[in-house]
């Protein structure tokens, strides 16, 4: 038996929203510690890995280890018939085929439930290694989010340079280039509105902004976000979610071709 | 041509095997391609009203044109080219190749009763059935590719035994071949449907060899019987067992020498000294040159070059060919996109998903069986007829 329960449905709308364009289906892996997904998109260029902990629900019950593969877009779709201050409950037995999502309204007077079919999915579970990354950025996220769809405009791709003093984002293509500036935020008055570098070595990465404009999504998450990056490793976007987990992106880079 | 029925015994019994996806999720990967089958299959299907394109002189042009395109739609959509060119035919091969020289007799006689009864398209269908690549269509295309910066392999035998080799050390992810004998070479992954045509809207198929073994349950040598007795290009196969039946006999006796050992012969007739087991020395350890030492390089393309080439005599519309140079300049100077896997590993999936797997795997054996049932009692009732 699984059974998970969220206060506001709002917050797994997010997280439907923030996954949904990357992958179009997926598999929650449920245990007592919590929820986790973890998949690449369909070109296995970046990688999606979510972690729900199990003390951030209201009520968290998985008696065995479950999969339960879901098609994201029938998943999004259910949670649009929710209010966002609806509480939200998962259930599913054990080796069912089907979940349950059922919302009731803050006064009980509407409950409406909800039934998807699972389905099997053959995935591929990737080892993450452990990386210390040259640098560390964290910036609001509503910025970062400005950033790339600016630049989206001028290239495919982004060149992020981080040294000591700051980050600096650019693209140039047909149009021109542009050339986005951040520096390191002197005094820190409002925690969210901070950019704070920590960094061993200066790294200069390049990267699809499709995919960067993909992460984006996961916004309304989060007030901040944090890149990790290092030389030749694929960059990491985390966004917190607040007293319940994590989600983060994995970025492969794009390289000069040497093979000439 | 290839292993009888190898797709749709696949396809029904170890559907994880394959997967279906579009061309551009391919990109960054190199993958070897079956030249002689791609000039065979631009020679048949590139033509305009019926006829081939053709030089002043009435040569063929078809070929060329199909592979400086596919080759642009391939480098375009990232994917890296190798063409792989069959080499001379292994002597055991001479049985098929008699029986196709025959199937083109019969396909010149049609057609010249085609063409004194006026059948105009019984005549196109009797021309198509009568191409064939030679060394000459072989010899331009080499010279395009080299070109066109797109390099290629001269296979000393077979060129899906070739294509094998490159991908089983590693030095390209997949044989794109229509093919099914890569497989039963042991090349790991092959791509169906990657060289047609863009207008056909026809999803990659990739077939995974691992998976297609575990799914079969099956292992490498007891594959390569399997195919045997399907039917290959190198030796007969037994009548009267189909793909059902090999697949059962496999999984029964393990190896064709018990199989034979226990076979009604009063029920089947094995060919007369069957060779089968050069067939298979052939499909184990096939005649090929050492890919490692094969280098594969992938250089900017002669924009002038090409244009002599292709332009003078060959009738070649010159801002085409310049246009087609131009983005195969643009393919080069790209920055490529590094794919997630070559960083990070994939693990051996979780207990609980390969449980899960394994229940599914049993309940389509069980169904499998319930069908097999019945069509096995349909075919009882068609017998006495």
């Amino acid at each position: 038996m699984f059974e998970a329960r969220l206060g506001q449905a709002t917050i797994l709308k997010k997280i439907l929203d923030a996954i949904k364009d990357l992958l179009n289906e997926a598999t929650f892996d449920c245990s007592d510690s919590g929820i986790q997904l973890q998949a690449m998109d369909n070109s296995h260029v970046s990688l999606v890995s979510l972690t729900l902990r199990s003390d951030g629900f209201d009520k968290f019950r998985c008696d065995r280890n479950l999969s339960m593969g879901m098609n994201l877009g029938s998943m999004a779709k259910i949670l649009k018939c929710a209010n966002n201050e609806d509480n939200v409950t998962m259930k599913a037995q054990d080796n069912a085929d089907t979940v349950t999502i059922m919302f009731e309204s803050a006064n009980q007077e509407k409950v409406s439930d909800y039934e998807m079919k699972l389905m099997n999915l053959d995935q591929e579970h990737l080892g993450i290694p452990e990386t210390d990354f040259s640098c560390v950025v964290r910036m609001p996220a509503m910025e970062f989010a400005r950033i790339c769809r600016d630049l989206a405009q001028f290239s495919e791709s982004v060149v992020i340079c981080c040294t000591k003093e700051g980050v600096k984002f650019s693209a140039s293509g047909d149009v021109g280039t542009a050339n986005i500036k951040l520096a390191q935020t002197g005094s820190v008055d409002k925690e969210e509105e901070a950019v704070i570098i920590e960094m061993q070595e200066p790294v200069t990465l390049t990267f699809a902004c499709r995919y960067l404009n993909a992460f984006t999504k996961a916004t309304p998450l989060s007030t901040q976000v944090q890149l990790s990056m290092c030389a030749n490793v694929p960059l990491v976007v985390e966004y917190a979610i607040k007293d319940l987990g994590h989600i983060r992106y994995y970025l492969a880079p794009k390289i000069e071709d040497n093979e000439t | 041509m290839g292993i009888l029925g190898l797709s749709k015994l696949i396809a029904d019994l170890a559907p994880q095997a394959i997967r279906e996806s579009e061309m551009k999720h391919f990109f960054g990967r190199k993958v070897a391609i079956d030249a002689s089958m791609c000039l065979y299959q631009f020679l048949i299907a590139v033509r305009s009203e019926g006829a081939q394109l053709a030089t002043v002189n009435g040569d063929p042009t078809s070929h060329l044109m199909g592979m400086f395109y596919r080759t642009i739609r391939l480098l375009d959509n990232g994917i890296k080219p190798v063409y792989v060119f069959d080499g001379k035919p292994p002597d055991l091969k001479s049985g098929e190749l008699a029986k196709r020289a025959e199937r083109r007799e019969e396909a010149e006689k049609a057609l010249k009763a085609a063409t004194d009864a006026g059948d105009d398209a019984g005549i196109e269908k009797f021309n198509r059935r009568l191409v064939r690549v030679t060394k000459e269509h072989a010899k331009e295309a080499k010279e395009l590719l080299t070109l066109m910066g797109v390099p290629y392999v001269d296979a000393p035998c077979e060129a899906e035994a070739q294509c094998a080799a490159l991908v089983k050390a590693g030095k390209v992810y997949a044989t794109a071949t229509e093919d099914m004998d890569a497989l039963t070479f042991g090349s790991t992954k092959l791509l169906r449907y990657l060289t047609y045509s863009e207008a056909r809207k026809m999803p990659v198929k990739e077939f995974s060899y691992d998976k297609l073994l575990e799914g079969l349950s099956i292992n490498n040598r007891e594959f390569i019987d399997l195919c045997i007795l399907l039917g290959c290009d190198y030796c007969e196969s037994i009548k009267g067992i189909g793909p059902k039946r090999a697949i059962e006999l496999i999984n029964t006796y393990r190896d064709i020498e018990t199989i034979l050992d226990n076979l009604d012969s009063s029920k089947y007739t094995v060919p007369e000294n069957w060779n089968y087991k050069v067939a298979r020395e052939l499909f184990i350890e096939p005649e090929v040159a050492n890919a490692d030492s094969i280098d594969l390089k992938w250089v900017e393309p002669d924009e002038e070059g090409l244009v002599k080439f292709l332009c003078g005599d060959r009738q070649f519309n010159e801002e085409r060919v310049r246009n087609g140079a131009k983005k195969l300049m643009k393919s080069k100077q790209a920055q490529t996109q590094v794919r997630l896997d070559s960083f990070f590993k994939t693990l051996p999936s979780t207990p609980n998903a390969s449980n899960a797997a394994k229940r599914k795997a049993e309940e389509a054996k069980k169904s499998a069986n319930n069908k097999k049932a019945k069509t096995s009692g349909g075919g009882r009732g068609r017998r006495p007829k």
